[in-house]
């Protein structure tokens, strides 16, 4: 094999190194990545989880403030609300946003 | 010298390269051996150090009334527990714990004795609430507990509206496994289904990859057709009656009229369905389903639909009362009032019993039998709530000699309340029997089946406003609104036998003329006084009012955007 032949050789050899060396940079690259991208949608179901939780908890928190007794208690003893007795006249107040 | 020198390097070359081999060689048969050997024992490690499978739990679904308040709801909580290393180390933790959180004596001495056994897991408190965690979690997080005490997440039932509906609803045990009302009859849909998730983590034990083995299914959230402000009123006019009668108890159901959805339905006594499990078996009991007895006179509106409906009777016919006695082979009927002659109207409207003993008899067996039948008695109207009563209708060949003239005025027949509630429906719907359901999502009024002519149906209502404005019911009625009832006041029967016990009812629909809803009264046992119209019809009065504010069903006002109450 003269010089020229054997360098042209060499440049294939290199070229076949480069690409074996790319080939397996993206493989691991993308592992890498697809555990990365683990780590993370685990992280947002736990977040969407908790959200849920949160949600429940506030429409429960929500459910207990509006409680008819409760309510009740605040509209007559706080307010001095009371209902309307027998006999008693009262006047309908028509309210478009309701 | 220097040949000597070149053999003892190539000697030294020679011998460094046999180490390297047998060093290479080593490492080769190594992997060789973790690889393809020993693969099986070492994957198993690399899986058990990875590998886990997490059991996920269903969240039992939301139950809201028609208006999205909610009713039931399910939260996540802690549960805390001991974990037993050293029994001295516990006792000394769970004295801690004693002074934070509420336990009864013979729990605190439960605890005590299964730690002094010895025993490895044991449960201090379930479910704890937000503030008792927050206590015990500090406590746990203390050096001096030495990871004694330890948590498992659990869903917590919560009732935020607490005694509201409570006989609806039902409840749940400890383990979330339903015990009554809807809880139980849709448990299936609302349990919904635990998953099972595959995780891989990393040496820091955080989750890295997952994968669902089985998905979990959330239960089902339920919209009930109850209006929680509409329950409330009811439930609270049932418990101020039961408490100034003295009753053993009371049920009111209210129906709307259009498709026989049930907006409210109280039975009292009532509990706290997070207390279900510590509540006693009769208080459990809903009486408008469950609680059967004779309905008395108001089963006549059955009789004069189908006189009206088989034409046995006329306009103003009028029918000879006996003066308050009548004698039917060697049994009895007699009339609170006497009368010697009414006319086909004033018998419901003065509500006489032997008047409808009369036209039940003109009208026969056979066919009052198949109107009771088409009314819905004798069986169950199927609503989503369990323990429902079929009510006892004999068969028409058990019918004795004097049955008709007794089930003409409602006895001899066992019903519950939401039949008779069903039953005047027939009247305000227009003459079709609607059965009543009590689920939003279900198609409304969709088993509709006439029963009653439209004409008669008018009729019917007509005689029915007059009982409230002229008759039985007037303690029901209210200025300005058409309201159309009939009492009931029934003697109760205990071990077969008729006693000294009453059953007072009152049935009525409004406004009159176009109903809206449907309300049935019904007070188990009242003392002092016993009368439907005295009993039962104040009870009605009381609810209609609150209604009619509620639903802005409001009478002819007089004045200018005036209404008398």
């Amino acid at each position: 094999m003269n010089r020229k032949g054997r360098s042209l050789a060499d440049f294939r050899l290199a070229i076949l190194a480069f690409f074996i060396f790319l080939v397996l940079f993206i493989y691991s690259s993308l592992n890498l990545k697809n555990v990365d991208l683990g780590y993370r949608q685990h992280e947002l179901l736990l977040a969407e989880k908790t959200l849920r939780l949160e949600i429940d908890s506030l429409q429960a928190r929500r459910a207990e403030l509006l409680n008819l007794e409760r309510m009740e208690k605040i509209v007559v003893e706080k307010l001095g609300y009371q209902y309307p007795e027998a006999g008693q006249i009262i006047k309908v107040i028509e309210d478009d946003n309701e | 010298m220097t040949m000597n020198s070149n053999r003892q390097g190539k000697k030294r070359f020679f011998v460094l390269s046999i180490f390297f081999f047998i060093w290479i060689f080593m490492i080769a048969f190594k992997l060789f051996n973790m690889q393809v050997l020993d693969y099986t024992t070492y994957m198993a490690k690399v899986k058990a150090q990875i590998n886990r499978v997490e059991e996920l739990h269903s969240k039992r679904g939301t139950i809201s009334d028609r208006n999205g308040e909610i009713l039931a709801i399910s939260l996540l909580s802690k549960s805390a527990f001991i974990s037993n290393k050293d029994n001295e180390l516990s006792l000394a933790v769970y004295k801690k714990i004693c002074d934070l959180l509420t336990l009864n004596r013979s729990q605190k001495m439960n605890i005590v004795k299964r730690i002094r056994r010895g025993e490895k897991f044991i449960w201090v408190k379930r479910k704890l609430t937000d503030e008792e965690y927050v206590q015990v979690k500090a406590l746990a997080s203390s050096n001096d507990t030495a990871g004694t005490i330890d948590f498992i997440d659990e869903y917590r039932r919560v009732y935020p509206q607490k005694k509201i509906a409570s006989h609806i609803l039902g409840g749940v045990g400890i383990d979330e496994q339903a015990l009554g009302g809807i809880e139980t009859s849709l448990d299936a849909e609302i349990k919904g289904r635990g998953g099972k998730l595959k995780v891989l983590i990393d040496a820091r034990k955080k989750i890295f990859q997952f994968k669902y083995m089985e998905q979990p299914v959330t239960g089902r959230d339920i919209h009930l057709s109850i209006d929680a402000a509409l329950q409330f009123f009811v439930e609270r006019e049932l418990a101020a009656a039961v408490d100034k009668y003295r009753a053993a108890g009371g049920a009111v159901i209210v129906l709307n009229s259009r498709d026989g959805q049930v907006l409210a339905m109280a039975s009292n006594p009532d509990y706290c369905p997070e207390n279900i499990w510590c509540t006693p078996l009769p208080v459990l009991k809903n009486k408008a389903i469950s609680f059967l007895y004779d309905p008395g006179s108001t089963f006549k509106i059955v009789l004069a639909a189908a006189a009206l409906e088989n034409r046995v009777c006329s306009p103003g016919e009028m029918f000879n009362c006996h003066n308050g006695v009548y004698t039917v082979r060697d049994r009895q009927i007699t009339d609170v009032h006497p009368y010697d002659r009414l006319s086909f109207e004033d018998i419901f409207i003065q509500s006489s019993n032997i008047g409808a003993a009369c036209i039940g008899q003109r009208l026969g067996e056979e066919k009052y039998f198949q109107a009771i039948q088409k009314f819905g008695f004798g069986h169950r109207n199927g609503i989503m709530l369990p323990a429902e009563e079929n009510g006892i209708l004999n068969p028409l060949a058990k019918w004795s000699g004097v049955s008709l003239a007794f089930l003409s005025h409602g006895y001899e027949i066992s019903v519950t309340p939401l039949q008779m509630a069903v039953a005047f429906n027939v009247l305000a719907s227009g003459g079709f029997f609607i059965r009543p359901n009590i689920i939003m999502d279900d198609t409304p009024g969709h088993s509709q089946v006439r029963v009653l002519s439209a004409a008669n149906q008018r009729r019917l209502t007509e005689i029915l406003t007059a009982a409230v404005s002229r008759g039985t019911g007037k303690k029901a009625g209210i200025a300005g609104l058409e309201i159309a009832g009939k009492t009931g006041t029934a003697h109760k029967v205990k071990r077969g036998q008729y006693t000294r016990s009453y059953v007072a009812s009152f049935g009525g629909f409004f406004p009159a003329h176009d109903p809206q809803v449907t309300v049935f009264v019904m007070i188990d046992e009242p003392q002092d006084l016993h009368f439907g119209g005295d009993v039962a019809a104040p009870v009605f009065k009381a609810i209609a009012e609150k209604i009619m504010l509620y639903l802005k069903l409001f009478p002819d006002i007089p004045g200018e955007n005036e209404i008398r109450i």
